[in-house]
C-alpha cells in the first residue's frame, strides 16, 4: 500500500564483499539507502508485531518504514554524487515523513547524520564516527527525559561501537557490521532497560526497526537477499500455535514441538530451509536468548527435528501429539463433544447449538454437524451452507433451534443443491423432540414430516434475566429480574430463578406432560439447579425430573416439558 | 476536584494531580523540549510557586476531561507528528491511571527550541 516499486539497481556499485570499502559517495548511500528501506519492508510486520504499548506507537514497523519511503522519495531520482547533499535531502524527505515517536527519531538520526557530512563529496571511516556521533547527540537533543532501552540506547551503542571499531580498522563494510552487529545486542538488551518490554517478553520495536535498516545496508554490501525471509520469526510470547491445527493434511502426522538454545545466534534461513525438507507448517520463535520452533512432520520423520535440534544447540523441552489421533478426536478434546460416524447418503441432521453441553446431547442423538449459535450469535447462512454441503449426502434435515435462525436456515435451503428440509424447531427442546424421530437411513421427506409434528409435542420454558424494565403481556418486569418464558411468550416475573421457574410451570399444561427436563446455562451452578430440581419434585411429584448440563449462555434454565 | 466512586466511597483526584501526569508524560515524548506558560500572568505566577505543572490546564466535566498544553518542540522534527504522538501518550498515561476518560488533548506549540542550525 506504501510501497512504490524500487528497481535494485546492481549491486556492483558499491564493492565486491571481499574487498574493502574505503569510502562511499552519494550515489552509493542512495543504493544503501534503497536496500534498507526494502529490508525494512521485508521486515515490517516482525517490528509491528513487538508493540506492547498501544499508544502512541501503534504500529512502528509501518512508521518506520513510511519515514523511509519519505526519505527515500527525496532522492529516488538524484544523480547526486556529493554524499554531503545527498543526505542532506534524505534528511530533509525524512523530516517531511516523519510519523510517529520512531519515525521522528529516526529523522533526527538522519539529520544529524546530514549535518556531520556537511558538503563532503565522500565518507570514509572517521567521518561515518563524525556522522554517528552527530546522530546520537541530534537524537537525544529532541527529548527532555530520554527514556531508555527504546531507539536511543540503540544509535547510541551504534555509534560507541564504531568509533571503537574504527580504531582498527577503516574498512566500511566492517564497520557497518560492527554497526549491525552492536544494533543487535543492544535490541536484545532493551527488556533490561524498559520494564514494560519485559513483562510483555519483547524487545523494543523502534530499536529493531533500526537494526533492519542498518541490516539491510549491510545485507546488500554482502550480497544478501533482501526479500521477505520465508519464516516469520515472532516473539516468543506472541507465539500462538492454535492455528497450527485448523488444516491438517497428508503427511502431517505428528506435531514436534522444540523449546531450544543455541550457542550462535541462529542462521534463520539455513535453518527454515532444512526445516521444510524435514516437515511443513513451521513456526520459529524467539525470545529471551531462546528459540521455540513448531512442525508437523511424517510419522517416520518424527525424531528429526530434534536430531537436527542436536547439532545446533542445546534442547530443553520437547513435545509432541499425535496429529492422526487429533482428527479423529478433534471435536472431542476441543469442543466437548464427538459426533457420531457419519455414513455415507444417510440422512444428515445439522443443528444449531447455543452450548457445550447441548451440543454433547446434540451429538450422542446422532446429529451430522453441529453450528455454534443461538440467541445473541446467529449463525449465518453461509455458515450453515458450509456445515453440510461436504457431507457424503444428498439429504440434509436443518434443526435451526431459535426462530431467529429459521430465516438463515431456509435461505441455505434455496441456496444448496441438496435436499433440504427445515424443521423450523424454535427451540432447544424442540430441536431434541425432533431428533428422537430421526432414522438415518430412512426416508427423508417422512422423517422431515415427523420431525415437524414432534415440535409441537413438547413445550418450552426458558429462564432468564431481564436486560430492561418493561411491562409485556402484562406482566411487569423490572431490570435484573428474573423472567420466565413459555414456548417464547414472557408469562412471569421472579426474584429468583427458583420462583420464576415454579411461576412459569403453573402457567403451563402440566396434566398433559409427564417429563421434565432442566438445562441449566453456564451462568447458573449446579448447586441452585438441585434447589430448583428439588423444589420441583415437590410440586410436580408425578412427574420425572431430568438435569442435563446445556452451557447455554443468557438463559439460565431452558426446560424441556414432554 | 475529579471524582470517580468505588463501592467504599467517593476518589477525588485534583486537577494538579492530572497536570502533574500529563506534564510528566509529555517531557517523555520525543520532540518535546519543555512546557510553556500560555501567558505571562501564568509565567509569573509559576515562576513564584515553583509550579510543576505549568502549561497544563485541565478542565472537567462528567467524568471526562479536557486537557491543553503549552509545548515548545525541538526544531527540525516535523511537529504535526511530535504533537500527535504527545497527545496519544498523555490520553493514554492519564486513562491508564486515573481510569478517567480524556476527551480531548490540544497541543499547543508555543515555540520551538533551535539547538542546531543545519
Amino acid at each position: 500500500m506504501i510501497m512504490t516499486n524500487i528497481p535494485l539497481e546492481t549491486r556492483e556499485t558499491v564493492t565486491d564483499s571481499k574487498t574493502s570499502i574505503k569510502s562511499i559517495d552519494g550515489q552509493k548511500l542512495k543504493r544503501l539507502l534503497e536496500a534498507s528501506l526494502l529490508w525494512l519492508k521485508a521486515n515490517q510486520q516482525l517490528v509491528n508485531s513487538l508493540n506492547v504499548f498501544p499508544v502512541p506507537d501503534g504500529d512502528t514497523g509501518t512508521n518506520m518504514l513510511l519515514t523511509m519511503q519519505a526519505a527515500y522519495n527525496e532522492i529516488a531520482n538524484s544523480n547526486e554524487s556529493n554524499i554531503g547533499k545527498m543526505a542532506k535531502d534524505i534528511a530533509q524527505g525524512a523530516l517531511m515523513g516523519a510519523r510517529g515517536n520512531s519515525g521522528v527519531i529516526l529523522s533526527q538520526i538522519w539529520r544529524g547524520f546530514a549535518r556531520a557530512l556537511d558538503t563532503l563529496p565522500e565518507m570514509d571511516a572517521e567521518i561515518l564516527v563524525r556522522a554517528l556521533n552527530e546522530s546520537r547527540n541530534t537524537a537525544y537533543k529532541g527529548v527532555v527525559r530520554p527514556v531508555e532501552g527504546t531507539i536511543l540506547t540503540v544509535i547510541k551503542d551504534v555509534s560507541i561501537a564504531v568509533e571503537n571499531a574504527a580504531l582498527k580498522s577503516q574498512d566500511l563494510q566492517e564497520l557497518i557490521r560492527t554497526a549491525v552487529n552492536a544494533a543487535d545486542e543492544s535490541v536484545k538488551f532493551t527488556p533490561e532497560l524498559l520494564p514494560i518490554l519485559k513483562t510483555a517478553g519483547v524487545v523494543d520495536s523502534g530499536g529493531k526497526g533500526l537494526f533492519f535498516i542498518l541490516e539491510g545496508m549491510l545485507r546488500y554490501i554482502q550480497g544478501s537477499s533482501l526479500e521477505a525471509s520465508a519464516v516469520m520469526v515472532q516473539p516468543l510470547a506472541n507465539m500462538d500455535l492454535t492455528d497450527t491445527m485448523e488444516d491438517i493434511e497428508e503427511g502431517q502426522d505428528v506435531e514436534v514441538v522444540i523449546d531450544f538454545s543455541t550457542k550462535e545466534p541462529l542462521d534463520l534461513e539455513i535453518f527454515y530451509q532444512r526445516l521444510s525438507e524435514i516437515g511443513t507448517s513451521i513456526q520459529v520463535g524467539e525470545g529471551d536468548g531462546m528459540y521455540r520452533m513448531h512442525i508437523h512432520v511424517e510419522d517416520e520423520k518424527t525424531n528429526e527435528p530434534l536430531k537436527y535440534i542436536a547439532t545446533l544447540g542445546t534442547w530443553s523441552k520437547i513435545s509432541m501429539e499425535n496429529l492422526k489421533l487429533q482428527m479423529s478426536g478433534k471435536q472431542d478434546s476441543e469442543q466437548g463433544y464427538q459426533l457420531a460416524e457419519f455414513h455415507e447418503g444417510d440422512i444428515a441432521v445439522v443443528a444449531v447449538s447455543p452450548g457445550k453441553g447441548i451440543s454433547r446431547i446434540l451429538a450422542s442423538l446422532g446429529v451430522a454437524a453441529i453450528i455454534e449459535g443461538g440467541q445473541t450469535m446467529n449463525p449465518s447462512t453461509e455458515q450453515i451452507l458450509k456445515a453440510f454441503e461436504d457431507l457424503p449426502t444428498n439429504n440434509v434435515i436443518i434443526l435451526p433451534n431459535n426462530k431467529n435462525i429459521v430465516l438463515a436456515a431456509n435461505t441455505a435451503k434455496s441456496l444448496s443443491v441438496k435436499n433440504v428440509h427445515v424443521v423450523p424447531s424454535t427451540s432447544i427442546p424442540q430441536g431434541l423432540s425432533a431428533m428422537l424421530r430421526l432414522d438415518p437411513e430412512g426416508d427423508a421427506d417422512e422423517i422431515a414430516k415427523e420431525m415437524v409434528n414432534a415440535l409441537t409435542e413438547v413445550d418450552t420454558c426458558e429462564i432468564t434475566t431481564a436486560t430492561r424494565s418493561v411491562e409485556i403481556n402484562g406482566v411487569e418486569v423490572k431490570n435484573g429480574k428474573f423472567i420466565g418464558l413459555l414456548n417464547g411468550k414472557l408469562l412471569v416475573s421472579g426474584n429468583s430463578v427458583d420462583e420464576a421457574c415454579s411461576l412459569l410451570l403453573e402457567k403451563a399444561d402440566m396434566t398433559a406432560r409427564e417429563r421434565i427436563t432442566l438445562f441449566y446455562g453456564e451462568n447458573i451452578e449446579r448447586d441452585e439447579v438441585d434447589v430448583v430440581s428439588q423444589h420441583l419434585s415437590e410440586l410436580y411429584p408425578d412427574h420425572e425430573i431430568e438435569i442435563h448440563e446445556g452451557g447455554q449462555p443468557h438463559y439460565h434454565l431452558i426446560i424441556s416439558l414432554e | 476536584m475529579t471524582t470517580a466512586d468505588n463501592t467504599l466511597g467517593s476518589i477525588y483526584i485534583s486537577h494538579r494531580a492530572i497536570a502533574s501526569i500529563a506534564s510528566q508524560s509529555a517531557l517523555t515524548s520525543y520532540g518535546i523540549v519543555g512546557l510553556a506558560a500560555k501567558n505571562l500572568a501564568d509565567s509569573l505566577s509559576h515562576v513564584l510557586v515553583k509550579e510543576p505543572i505549568m502549561g497544563v490546564e485541565v478542565s472537567f466535566s462528567d467524568l471526562v476531561l479536557d486537557i491543553d498544553m503549552y509545548v515548545i518542540v525541538e526544531y527540525g522534527t516535523r511537529i504535526k507528528s511530535v504533537a500527535s504522538s504527545v497527545s496519544e501518550i498523555v490520553k493514554y498515561q492519564i486513562e491508564n491511571t486515573t481510569g478517567l476518560s480524556v476527551n480531548s488533548v490540544n497541543i499547543h506549540v508555543r515555540g520551538l527550541r533551535i539547538s542546531n542550525t543545519d
